[in-house]
């Protein structure tokens, strides 16, 4: 189960990352957020996958495609200039941020430690903990949220609208 | 008891090298997704993929630390800043195609000076 909703994450993104269309690029994003949900679902964590779908696969990515179809880009441009050197150098790094990634999960001795402890019978996290646990101990954060989705919804009108 | 994983084990059957492994490379590929498309939503896809990973990432170490509630709560902080950002950011694109009337992030390079 792990590998296939690994390989669903991992496939989609690359997909979407050498997508032309930029319009299926966003459908194979939604895909990769799917994905993700089943890795939560695995991690017992029900809740977050939930959460996962509903905001991600919903609200974010319905905004996403909204404003591509309404601007008009669906396709790449070709480029003004050629920019081998930054081209290939961008790729260089990320096959090293790869291995170095891979060297350092493999050879890291506490993450070892760490993965050795038992899982098998971790209870999955419900919405009573989370709860419990957002307004008894982040109660500041939860309100500091509330308040910068506001300021954000504002800022995005003044934004985009012409005259206030 | 089971017997704990080998690393290799780990990778493929859902140890937390293997959830660590999949953020990591799901980080990777939405950074090179910003670095080298020049299209501003496809670079915007990329931020959101990043953002993705890190939450793998750090609901793998919720779990194996006992599946603490507090790493659910941080995540929906996460996905309240992930919503901000979408907003402002898809509202400067927006902006930004009015100016040029293109989402290249190349013919918008007058930003840098």
């Amino acid at each position: 189960m792990f590998l296939a909703f690994a390989l669903l994450t991992l496939g989609s993104a690359l997909a979407m990352a050498f997508q032309k269309n930029v319009i299926v690029a966003g459908l194979f994003l939604v895909a990769t957020f799917i994905g993700v949900a089943g890795l939560f679902v695995l991690l017992s964590n029900p809740v977050s996958a939930a959460l996962q779908i509903i905001v991600y696969a919903g609200a974010i990515l319905v905004l996403l495609l909204f404003v591509i179809m309404m601007l008009n880009a669906h396709e790449e441009e070709p480029p003004q200039e050629d920019l081998y050197i930054q081209r290939y150098l961008g790729l260089g790094v990320g096959v090293l941020m790869i291995g170095g990634s891979f060297w350092f999960i493999k050879e890291s001795k506490l993450l070892q430690s760490l993965s050795e402890r038992p899982v098998n019978q971790v209870a999955p996290v419900s919405l009573n903990h989370i709860g419990t646990e957002m307004l008894s101990h982040h109660l500041v954060p939860f309100e500091m949220i509330g308040l910068l989705l506001l300021v954000s919804m504002i800022g995005a009108i003044s934004l985009v609208k012409k005259r206030l | 008891m089971t017997e704990p994983l080998s690393f290799f084990q780990a990778l493929w059957m859902g140890g937390l090298q293997g959830y660590l492994w999949v953020g990591f490379l799901l980080f990777i590929i939405g950074l090179m997704t910003v670095v080298l498309r020049r299209s501003f939503l496809l670079q915007f896809m990329g931020i959101e993929l990043m953002l993705n990973a890190i939450n793998i990432i750090l609901l793998a170490f919720g779990k194996w630390h006992g599946g603490i509630p507090t790493a659910s709560t941080f995540y929906l902080f996460i996905i309240g800043v992930a919503a901000c950002e979408a907003a402002v950011g898809l509202a400067l694109i927006v902006e930004l195609y009015r100016l040029k009337s293109t989402t290249d992030a190349d013919q918008h390079s007058g930003l840098r000076h």
